[in-house]
């Protein structure tokens, strides 16, 4: 024994705060009462709640242990769980005054854990969902466990439940392995060491300072009890999964235990809740086993997709392991077992770390609030938090990390394990890959599921999972649904066959002629009522609280909440009691109306908005391509940008026309010709979108370089041939290191199927970064037929509405210098900010013709080119600042340098001592 | 062969080093003009803000790709990420930290200024012990910040000026494309508050930068992320730094050499791998070392350049004679 060592850096009981947590004994025994406590005090809740409301047992059990703290805490700091487990503390001091037999045998099987969790606990969670979710459910399972643990720990000597009962004692000692945790001995120490106080004071009966020697803590949970024992013992940092780069003695439980609980909860989910939510659910192998047996047999309210997909998954796990271990030990030419259990160990990180991923993403989404108002609940106040995430934040995808970190450090821990062996270095490289079958296999899982929701989707309505998927508030299941309408279809809303139950809570019912009719909304009502015409009496809807039928007229209406209407603009909830209907008010906006005004309202959806009217352009309204749907007032972002992937990203453009008053309006019926010049200059005709409202032209844009559109129209009227053109050219450009600029493909062209035509000459150094800035000069070029045209109008219009107006020169060019007119505050500058600027040109010539035989005098062209500019970089970028920074900067630090090095050499002087004095 | 193994160690390393690192400065500065592209996974700083650049600094492409939205990187487009980094790898795991010292046109530069700072006859500076081991840990926060930052972009934490938060403040930006003759980059950006403190740093650290590479050799490379970045590779690297500790004296002269500084070259004589995450893999140390396979330079387990007692002689007397001549 010692009592008094100097401790290593990478000691945690060294650290200030951390020597503390792990080594304070007086710490440490509170802790665990109070963690035992709680374990306690929520079992006891469970039994006293059983309702709905009782989050709080929920809450402690599978909100804080299993899985968050379990998971995040075994691959970092080891088993501290177990360190601090209510039954493992208890079980110490039942043993202490138990019978301390030795465990039979039959018993000293660690497959006795796993199985428990795999089948007892994952197999069941797969064949009915909801079992232990309740509150009461949970306080059973484990007042069960707990009685179980209590009379092993009387029975048996050295705490032999927690090693082969406990259904996670091989699952946490297996994978802690991985964590940058290691408690050992100082050998120093040791090497004198006669007594073994450590080994003494183990619970465990295991020998702390053989643990180093051994390369594995055995058993060790992290209890802390030799810490106090003796001061040689240490915890020390180490890096992450040190002790599985060298040989170590193999636990073949612990390798089942890293492949079963990989099939059970990492591949069993993706089979059943990833794939299992894609719209090619039905196709998978589970889904069609299921569907054939349950021809043969009556599986009651066992959920068999479920049992299946687990059973499928066991079975497809375990094969990609063995088969791939059994190739690889025959490459080896190594015993198969040895090979299977000694390399077996790099799957460690694959479940743990995607499990990581899955809590903390939960935790955020949902844990946090459930934990936290759990808790408050079962102390005995309420509370209201939010969740600190929302689903869909993008943030949340850092944890997709995690799963790649799996997968590469499964990998590096193979490599180690690997090198490890006495074979040659090519029979090594070649047995690898298939050493790695069980990664590759759970990589390409991960893959498959992303393949299938690529290609099939997200299926619509997925199922409840553990917590529901998102619930319409208006929603109620299908039995607490009254249905007042008979007939073949009376579980369907009457106007639009919507499913009733889905919005109950807005439900309407109406006699027509004595028939009951049923609708899903007040919207269908409406429609069936006011546009269809049918007449309708009695009209009763669903009281929100209590869910019964109640008379509409009497109803209190709550009008525009901030829960989302199903199918109308703003939602409608009826309430018998105007105190309720204010209740709901408070919580969710909105004002009480009476059924008139609510009724007006649902109305007010069927007015039809003015945008649908069919439009065309005047004679002398300008077309032109605009970036952006002119229907929809937001100016998303126009540009086309798509990195990575191997989509071919698209563009879309919306015709418009706009007349003199400015007005802009889209077409919703484009007869002239539409013409679409790719990259690579062949020339195609384009169609318009099918949509009715605004038509759009929609490209692929598959290579790098200019794409342009041609919008094409004559008309004749007036005598007067009208020949209007519109034209968009868009620069696609990937980025890509590849891309060679062709100066040739890269120049502005035009197609012989326009007449007239402006295009942008291009600047000898142009790039494919090429962009214009104010400040430059534009040059663009009018063509007729293809050739220069001199003296043709062209006007330049700015979107600020400043313009400028030239006459083409001689080679039908005409030059505009690009105006700055953005001045915002510095606040709101954006130097991506984009000045949209329209050219058109126009030009007139006497010509006599016909065209179908109408005839005309003369021809009126005229074209369009939008496009933009962004802000001169001399408006927000300085030389001079920048200039001077760097200079101060090399002033300032020369001359500190300078002042350093002569504050140092202090120049010699001579000092002479007077012998006088 | 054992005349080849002669020459090699009897080499002067100094000169070839000096061609070396003309010959990539050239390539990678200018060699946009004769058509060379190295693609951009180049594990040295050659610029990509440079037109003419013959191979572009990995950090730039691998920024980029790390800003796109999270949920775009971690999909099946995260195999274009991978690609990166594989050939960054493959460019890396060969000639390992021998890219600072032989190919990096930033630390080239470095060389230079140093070079100038000779003939003005004015000494060099170095730090001392606990300044050495407090500065050695920026290059980690710049790596950070290369990965971190346009993550941050993706996860619509940070807005877009983030997006190559250290190129902004990156001296390479700045210095690499004047051999060029764009000035361009020697300028503050305005438009926004963030951009302005980013380009203001990076001018800061371009005159730091100018100023600590005259007095102290190497200067940059002491912060430099890429250096941290090869560092965490190099364990799986072919060629090697190995140093014999049982033949070493402690005699410090490759110590004395170090342009790194770097103390374990002649205080550890524990380790066989000596290559350290400051080391710029000059080779400096093995020319310098006058005992016999004491320090040598391995490719697969092969010895490519070992320090022998004739090679030793054979430098120091060419040093003397230079001294004569002048």
């Amino acid at each position: 024994m010692v009592n008094f060592i100097k401790r290593d850096k990478d000691d945690i009981y060294a650290k200030p705060l951390l020597g503390f947590f792990f080594k304070n004994q007086k710490f440490l025994l509170s802790l665990k009462i109070a963690v035992s406590a709680l374990f306690v005090y929520a079992l006891y809740f469970g039994f006293a709640h059983t309702g709905k409301e009782n989050t709080f047992t929920t809450a402690v059990f599978w909100g804080i242990f299993w899985s968050l703290f379990m998971v995040t805490t075994l691959p970092t700091f080891g088993r501290i769980f177990c360190g601090i487990c209510p039954h493992g503390f208890m079980g110490k001091y039942i043993t202490k005054y138990g019978l301390k037999k030795t465990m039979p045998k039959w018993m000293q099987n660690r497959y006795i854990g796993v199985m428990l969790l795999v089948f007892g606990w994952w197999g069941v969670y797969y064949m009915f969902p909801g079992l232990f979710r309740t509150a009461q459910g949970t306080a059973i399972l484990f007042t069960v466990m707990t009685l179980i643990a209590f009379v092993v720990y009387f029975l048996y000597k050295d705490m032999s439940y927690c090693k082969y009962i406990c259904p996670i004692g091989t699952l946490t000692r297996a994978y802690s392995k991985l964590s940058f945790t290691w408690l050992g001995t100082y050998k120093s120490a040791c090497d004198e060491c006669r007594t073994f106080e450590c080994a003494t004071a183990c619970p465990y009966n295991l020998k702390p300072f053989t643990f180093d020697n051994r390369n594995s803590m055995t058993d060790c949970t992290l209890c802390m009890d030799c810490s106090s024992a003796c001061e040689a013992v240490s915890f020390k940092f180490k890096k992450p999964s040190f002790s599985l780069f060298s040989k170590l003695q193999v636990l073949k439980a612990e390798v089942w235990a890293f492949i079963l609980i990989l099939a059970s909860i990492s591949i069993s989910m993706s089979f059943h809740h990833g794939i299992g939510r894609s719209n090619a659910a039905d196709i998978m192998i589970w889904s069609k086993t299921a569907e054939f047996l349950k021809n043969y047999i009556n599986f009651g309210s066992i959920d068999a997709v479920g049992l299946f997909a687990f059973i499928y998954a066991l079975i497809f796990t375990i094969s990609a392991a063995l088969i791939g271990m059994f190739i690889a030990a025959k490459i080896l030419k190594k015993d198969f077992n040895t090979t299977f259990y000694d390399l077996g160990y790099s799957y460690a990180p694959l479940f743990i770390l995607g499990s990581i991923a899955h809590s903390l993403e939960m935790f955020f989404l949902k844990g946090y609030e459930h934990i936290t108002e759990g808790f408050a609940y079962g102390f005995g106040f309420t509370l209201d938090v939010a969740p600190l995430a929302n689903r869909g934040d993008s943030w949340l995808h850092l944890f997709g990390l995690l799963k790649w970190v799996a997968i590469i450090w499964a990998l590096i821990i193979l490599y180690k394990r690997v090198k490890l062996l006495n074979v040659t270095k090519l029979r090594k490289i070649v047995a690898f890959p298939f050493a790695a079958s069980l990664i590759i296999f759970f990589l390409s899982i991960d893959i498959y599921t992303g393949y299938i929701f690529k290609t099939y989707g997200k299926a619509s309505s997925g199922h409840a999972n553990h917590g529901g998927g998102e619930k319409l508030f208006q929603g109620v299941p299908a039995e607490a649904a009254t249905i007042l309408q008979s007939g073949k279809n009376k579980n369907s809303c009457t106007t639009c066959g919507m499913e009733l139950a889905k919005s109950y809570k807005a439900n309407h019912v109406a006699k027509q002629n004595d028939e009951i009719k049923q609708f899903c909304s007040m919207h269908c009502l409406a429609q069936e009522m006011s546009i269809n015409k049918t007449q309708l009496e009695d009209i009763q809807t669903v009281d929100t609280k209590s869910l019964k039928f109640i008379n509409a007229k009497e109803a209190y209406y709550v009008l525009g909440s901030k829960i989302r209407g199903i199918m109308t603009k703003s939602s409608k909830f009826a309430f018998a009691d105007k105190n309720d209907a204010l209740d709901f008010v408070k919580e969710n906006g909105g004002k009480v109306v009476t059924f008139e005004e609510a009724y007006k309202n649902a109305l007010d959806d069927f007015k039809p908005s003015q945008a649908t009217d069919m439009k065309k352009p005047a004679i002398n309204d300008s077309v032109y391509f605009s970036q952006s749907n002119p229907q929809i007032k937001k100016t998303g972002y126009g540009g086309e940008h798509n990195h990575g992937g191997d989509r071919v990203p698209t563009k879309e453009v919306w015709p418009v026309f706009e007349d003199s008053l400015g007005s802009k309006n889209c077409f919703t019926e484009i007869d002239a010709s539409i013409y679409l010049l790719d990259a690579n200059l062949s020339t195609t005709q384009a169609t318009a979108s099918k949509s009715a409202g605004c038509k759009s032209v929609s490209f692929k844009m598959p290579d790098n370089g200019y794409y342009n559109v041609f919008y094409i129209d004559k008309k004749i009227q007036d005598n007067t041939l009208h020949v209007k053109t519109a034209k968009y050219e868009f620069m696609r450009f990937n980025h890509s290191n590849d891309a060679v600029y062709d100066k040739e493909k890269m120049a502005a062209h035009t197609i012989k199927e326009t007449p007239f035509d402006i295009v942008r000459i291009r600047e000898e150094d142009e790039t494919f970064y090429h962009n214009l800035y104010s400040g430059e000069n534009l040059r663009v070029q009018v063509l007729l037929d293809g050739k220069p045209l001199e003296r043709a109008d062209i006007t330049l219009r700015t979107k600020t509405l400043w313009s400028k107006s030239l006459k083409t020169d001689k080679d039908g060019v005409a030059t505009f210098a690009l105006i700055e007119d953005y001045f915002p505050n510095w606040s709101d500058f954006d130097k991506r900010y984009k000045n949209e600027f329209l050219l058109t040109a126009s030009y007139e010539r006497d010509i006599h013709g016909d065209i179908n035989g109408t005839k005309f005098e003369k021809i009126r062209y005229s074209a369009t080119y939008p496009s933009f500019y962004h802000p001169n970089n001399s408006q927000y970028r300085s030389y001079a600042y920048g200039l001077s920074a760097a200079i101060v900067t090399i002033i300032v630090s020369g001359f500190a340098i300078y002042w350093y090095r002569a504050r140092r050499e202090k120049p010699f002087k001579e000092v002479s001592f007077n012998e006088k004095d | 062969m054992k005349k080849i193994r002669d020459f090699i160690n009897n080499a002067d390393i100094r000169r070839f080093r000096f061609w070396l690192q003309l010959l990539f400065f050239v390539i990678f500065i200018y060699g946009g003009y004769f058509a060379i592209n190295l693609g951009n996974s180049i594990p040295v700083f050659s610029c990509g803000y440079d037109k003419a650049v013959g191979g572009m600094c990995y950090f730039l492409p691998l920024q980029h790709q790390l800003a796109r939205p999270l949920d775009v990187l971690f999909s099946v487009a995260s195999i274009s990420v991978l690609i990166g980094f594989v050939t960054f790898l493959l460019w890396f795991i060969i000639f390992n930290k021998a890219w600072c010292g032989y190919a990096c046109p930033l630390g080239t530069m470095q060389d230079w200024i140093t070079g100038l700072r000779k003939k003005m006859g004015i000494r060099y500076s170095t730090y001392t012990q606990p300044q050495f081991d407090k500065l050695k840990k920026i290059k980690y926060i710049m790596l950070a910040l290369v990965i971190l930052a346009p993550m941050g972009v993706g996860m619509g934490l940070l807005g877009g000026e983030w997006r190559t938060a250290f190129c902004e403040i990156c001296p390479g930006r700045m210095i690499t494309p004047l051999f060029v003759g764009d000035v361009s980059q020697w300028s503050l950006d305005f438009s926004t508050k963030t951009a302005m403190i980013l380009t203001t740093l990076g001018l800061i650290f371009t005159g730091l930068f100018l100023i600590g590479s005259f007095f102290k050799k190497r200067f940059f490379c002491f912060f430099c992320p890429m250096s941290a970045m090869h560092y965490i590779f190099s364990d799986g690297a072919l060629l090697k730094l190995k140093k014999e500790g049982d033949k070493c004296t402690k005699c410090g002269d490759c110590y004395n050499v170090c342009d790194m500084q770097i103390k374990d070259i002649a205080d550890d004589v524990k380790s066989t791998n000596i290559l350290r995450d400051d080391c710029i893999f000059c080779m400096k140390c093995v020319a310098a070392c006058p005992e016999d396979d004491a320090l040598h330079v391995d490719i697969l387990n092969m010895k490519l350049f070992t320090s022998t007692k004739g090679g030793f002689a054979k430098r120091m007397e060419m040093d003397r004679l230079e001294k004569k001549n002048d």
